[in-house]
């Protein structure tokens, strides 16, 4: 069996004359906790909307557990748990019936032992019982993990997911994906800003600017030749060259 | 189909919608009013008919003394069933209202949740989705008509003067069918432009604008009717002006005035029809209902089925 989670040849969105995102070639590897960096604009949501079945490509092809997203999107879709950027839920249902909907709609048996599972894992089973509208952000960030990861997806998508978290949350959060992908070999694919995220979480990384991939490598190969935090964080600028307009 | 294992998730789907929607103060609000209008219906046309009835009940004994002849019961000269003319009025109006609400808040409360990536991600096909809604929305009109129909049967059974037939039962359930089908119409409209349009207001106005435009303008260019007439259940129903210009846009655009399909049908059924009045539409009332329900209903669906699912909420 292909070893590839995600798999992507020359993948490629376009809105009218700008394409988001260019020729993309991008394999992860089972197991691999990838971090996607990226200016603001760059295409990296693009990308996980397109992995996600959501957006249809231009062009190109995408694989997700062997399965194309545009072609045999419903097989893709079973392989795969989606946190998108600020994930909302339900607000004016209980915790446990929003995962409880989510849980059918992914076809659980067994939804209810699975959601206390799942809320064991996320050391969060006192929300269940609580309305989802009343959660902080850090809160329906948890809950909007648990739902993401409740038919236990090979592969799971999170754009941005430590955006307006506190640095408790961020850890809490960090140190889940970390467990999730040791606990349940979740591969783990994240879009973030955040180069620190990046060398405490992450196993591999991809750069994309404007469109295109400029750089992927293993952390430990970056490490390797590039030591510290702070060279990452060099090496990162040096492949996304600042543009004049819209680089904020 | 028959399949239960691929019809779970629609399944699902339906529960789903319809306890969201039941949670929406504006739906709730306005399914409140179309029912508290329609007890008001039934009472009106209970309190006429029982004063008629008091006053001639009287007048015939007053007669009987005097030796006079006893004309017949005006109560039992026109039939039950236009008691509930004023019913024909209510749907077109708030009902019709309440429909594009319903219709709209079925989209628009996974939309403003912010849900749709998760459904969307979700091992189902897009077209499930739609036709999960499409099948919430009609469920949700049949309990209103049903809840209607509840209320105006009751009515019935409670004027011993009337006795409707079987044929007069069976002209009332074709009422209710057709009311929830005209309904429908607007309801599908709401659910198209709920998936369609980028804002929750636009999706709102329009739907809005093409109710008011059946139910206010068609008239107008079609048979003459001006606004304050089409309120009014039986002048609606006055004759156009035997002009070639009304003869040409009766015809012609009379299968797309549903307002006006709609009332003939219910006039037709709760036998409130005017002698004089003459059809000059090209095709039946109840086939441009029909086929305005089926094809906005299919368009709502498809809607829905291709809405940009990238989008937790409405465009900031
Ligand atoms: N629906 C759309 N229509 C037109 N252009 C779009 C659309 N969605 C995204 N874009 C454009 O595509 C480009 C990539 O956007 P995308 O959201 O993928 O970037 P991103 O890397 O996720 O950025 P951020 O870090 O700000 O989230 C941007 O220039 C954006 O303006
Ligand atoms: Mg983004």
């Amino acid at each position: 069996m292909n070893t590839y989670v995600v798999e992507t040849r020359q993948l490629t969105k376009r809105y009218g004359d700008h394409a988001a995102v260019k020729n993309l070639s991008l394999s992860v590897e089972r197991g691999e906790v990838f971090g996607f960096l990226g200016h603001n604009g760059a295409g990296k949501t693009t990308t996980i909307h397109m992995l996600t079945t959501l957006l249809k490509p231009t062009s190109g092809t995408a694989l997700v557990c062997g399965k194309s997203v545009t072609d045999q999107s419903l097989e893709a879709r079973r392989h795969i748990g989606y946190v998108p950027e600020n994930v909302r839920l339900y607000d004016t249902m209980t915790a446990r019936a929003n995962l409880l909907f989510f849980a059918r709609l992914s076809g659980v048996e067994n939804p209810d032992r699975r959601i206390d599972e799942t809320l064991d894992f996320l050391e969060c089973r006192d929300l269940a019982p609580r309305l989802v509208g009343s959660f902080s952000k850090g809160l329906r960030q948890r809950i909007g993990l648990a739902q993401a990861i409740l038919h236990r997806p090979d592969v799971l998508f999170l754009d941005e997911p430590t955006s307006g978290l506190d640095p408790m949350g961020i850890k809490t959060l960090r140190d889940l994906i970390v467990r999730l992908n040791r606990e349940f070999g979740t591969t783990i694919f994240m879009n973030t800003h955040l180069i620190s995220e990046i060398s405490r979480t992450c196993t591999s990384i991809g750069v994309l600017n404007q469109g295109e991939l400029v750089f992927r490598d293993t952390i430990e190969k970056v490490t390797e030749r590039y030591g510290s935090e702070s060279s990452l964080e060099e090496l990162y600028l040096s492949v996304t060259p600042v543009q004049a307009k819209g680089a904020a | 189909m028959g399949n239960t294992a691929a019809n779970a998730p629609i399944r699902l789907l339906i529960s789903q919608s319809l306890a969201t929607i039941a949670r929406e103060r504006t739906v709730a609000l306005l399914a409140l009013l179309f029912l508290v209008l329609v007890v008001v219906a039934a009472y009106l046309g209970w309190s006429a008919t029982s004063t008629v009835n008091a006053i001639y009940l009287r007048s015939v004994d007053y007669m009987t003394a005097q030796g006079q002849t006893i004309p017949s019961n005006p109560v039992l000269d026109t039939s039950p069933l236009a008691l509930l003319r004023n019913m024909a009025t209510y749907v077109s109006l708030i009902g019709a209202l309440a429909a594009i609400v319903v219709g709209h808040q079925l989209i628009a409360s996974d939309r403003k949740a912010g849900t749709m990536p998760l459904l969307a991600t979700r091992p189902m096909r897009g077209i499930d989705l739609g036709i999960a809604k499409a099948v919430a929305l009609v469920i949700a009109i049949a309990a209103l008509v049903t809840f209607a129909a509840v209320i105006n049967t009751a009515t019935f059974l409670a004027l011993p003067e009337f006795r409707l037939d079987g044929a007069g039962w069976s002209k009332l359930a074709v009422f209710y069918g057709m009311s929830g089908l005209y309904l429908l119409v607007f309801g599908f409209l709401g659910m198209w432009f709920g998936a369609a349009a980028k804002s929750e207001t636009v999706g709102l106005l329009i739907p809005v604008t093409v109710w008011l435009t059946l139910t206010f303008v068609l008239p107008q260019i079609t048979s003459n009717i001006n606004p304050v007439a089409a309120l009014n259940p039986v002048s609606a129903l006055a004759d156009a002006p035997a002009s070639a210009f009304f003869q040409v846009t009766g015809w012609a655009l009379g299968p797309f005035s549903l307002a006006e399909a709609y009332r003939v049908i219910s006039a037709q059924l709760l036998d409130f029809m005017p002698p004089t009045y003459v059809d000059r539409v090209a095709i039946p009332a109840a086939a441009s209902l029909l086929i305005a329900a089926a094809g906005v209903g299919a368009i709502a669906t498809r809607a829905v089925a291709r809405m940009d699912m990238t989008k937790g909420d409405y465009d900031a």
